[in-house]
């Protein structure tokens, strides 16, 4: 093998040494990755500008010079605001009902606050852009778009130094991107945690990587392993976007019950429901989900009455650390998750795994 | 009807105005760290708002004929970029 398969141009483009990107909300995870040769990205989209400006100077405080990135949920449609009291009305009585039905049958105790889902005044362009205007005067290394397109920033970023990556679902909104001039595009497949788009991960990459050119396409959805990382470069991606591998890592500030559990699934623990928030979302399976599949469940709301609905049932299993009731977002990979590793032990498995792939296949080394 | 957002420059298009469009848009979810899509199609009347300096300009899409279940206005705003106009070519 005459070149080495680790050495992308997304490794050139930022200067880093492995192609790993990890996509976490936990800062010391950023830190550890960074330091070990990968890149990290902070998802920032439920923070106040102030606390994400906090945040890119405690993490430049920890990796020096190393690039990191900073995320946040663009959105890309926006329906006019209702106050929370007029949403909470028009949940129907049908549904209160079976939240209640569930919440008895499970014995879910009262929250102990007040629910944070309902002191959060939601996301709108207005505090979306107050987000966007921190990352910038902070001249961050690099903003990811979770979701709308960062076109309207990208000269701005360029001017300050910085990189922008845009997450994508499917093949136009990569077009359209590209053709903006975002520094690397991520394509994500429906393996994802979380809410994901319709189209598979081997599908939307090398779909992708066929008009991205130069542009690094970073492949998303259900990289957990090593042999993933070299599948997704041979697919024609230049690096891999991972979430769910670093929710039980060392570092994670994730309740440990969560990692434990994530630790024990398998790719079949997981599922695509809309009853937590009212888009399909794969999740843990636990008891909330299970009893809105059933056949005598009413029809899930649209969002965001259903999410108003579900608040209380986390709240409560994450206030009382019920393990039977207590679930967390994650991709199809977590069978890959098998322990409680440091960052950067998971950076330096993946790049051998990947590696060994590598060998296996062509029966050399690479360089 | 959406409300206009504040802190926003309104003004009007007559360049897409009355055009047919699909908007790949949704945003974050209310109360979660996740975010999700939802499609629209519909009409972009022309008005607009600009939100900030680089200016991050949003559409009226009005007379929706495709939007998510449950959906509960008769019109959305769609950041620009996420509009694909059916007199295009974008796939």
């Amino acid at each position: 093998m005459s070149k080495n398969p680790m050495q992308t141009k997304f490794c050139d483009l930022m200067g880093i040494e492995f192609p790993i990107i990890a996509f976490t909300h936990c800062k010391d995870v950023v830190a550890s990755v960074v330091n070990a040769g990968g890149f990290a990205v902070l998802g920032e989209a439920m923070h106040t500008p102030d606390e994400i400006s906090a945040d890119i100077k405690w993490i430049r405080s920890r990796v020096g010079d190393k690039p990191f990135g900073i995320d946040l949920v663009l959105p890309a449609s926006a329906p006019g605001a209702d106050t929370l009291e007029k949403l909470l009305a028009g949940i129907p009585e049908e549904h209160k009902k079976f939240a209640q039905h569930i919440k008895e049958k499970y014995n879910v105790p009262e929250p102990k606050g007040a629910q944070a889902l309902h002191q959060w005044g939601g996301l709108n362009q207005d505090i979306a852009r107050g987000q966007i205007d921190v990352i910038l005067d902070e001249k961050a290394p690099a903003f990811v778009s979770g979701l709308g397109s960062p076109e309207f920033m990208l000269k701005a970023a360029h001017e300050r130094g910085m990189k922008v990556f845009g997450l994508i679902g499917k093949t136009r909104q990569a077009k359209r991107e590209l053709e903006a001039g975002v520094d690397a595009i991520i394509a994500q497949g429906y393996d994802a945690a979380g809410h994901t788009g319709p189209i598979g991960t081997f599908s939307i990459v090398p779909e992708v990587a066929a008009i991205a050119g130069d542009v690094p396409v970073i492949a998303a959805g259900g990289v957990t392993h090593g042999r993933h990382l070299a599948a997704a470069l041979c697919l024609g991606a230049a690096g891999v976007w991972t979430g769910t591998i670093w929710l039980a890592c060392r570092e994670s500030d994730n309740d440990m019950i969560i990692k434990e559990k994530l630790i024990e699934a398998t790719s079949d623990d997981t599922v695509y429901s809309r009853s937590v928030s009212g888009f399909p979302m794969r999740v843990l399976k636990c008891p909330w989900t299970a009893e809105w599949a059933k056949p005598e469940a009413p029809k899930t709301l649209n969002s965001p009455y259903q999410m108003l609905l579900s608040s209380d049932y986390i709240q409560a299993a994450n206030d009382h650390r019920r393990a039977d009731l207590m679930f967390e977002a994650a991709g199809q990979g977590v069978a890959f998750v098998k322990s409680m590793k440091p960052a950067r032990q998971i950076v330096f498995d993946m790049v051998e795994e990947a590696l060994a792939a590598f060998e296996e296949i062509t029966g050399e080394l690479p360089e | 009807m959406a409300d206009t957002p504040r802190n926003a420059t309104p003004g009007f298009d007559a360049a897409v105005a009355g055009r047919r469009a699909e908007c790949d848009g949704g945003g974050p979810v209310l109360g979660t760290r996740y975010a999700s899509r939802q499609e629209f199609a519909g009409t972009i009347t022309g008005e607009y708002v600009d939100h900030g300096d680089p200016a991050w300009r949003w559409y009226l899409m009005t007379d929706l004929t495709l939007k998510p279940d449950g959906y509960p206005d008769d019109t959305v705003w769609c950041e620009k970029n996420s509009i694909f106009f059916a007199d295009e070519d974008d796939t």
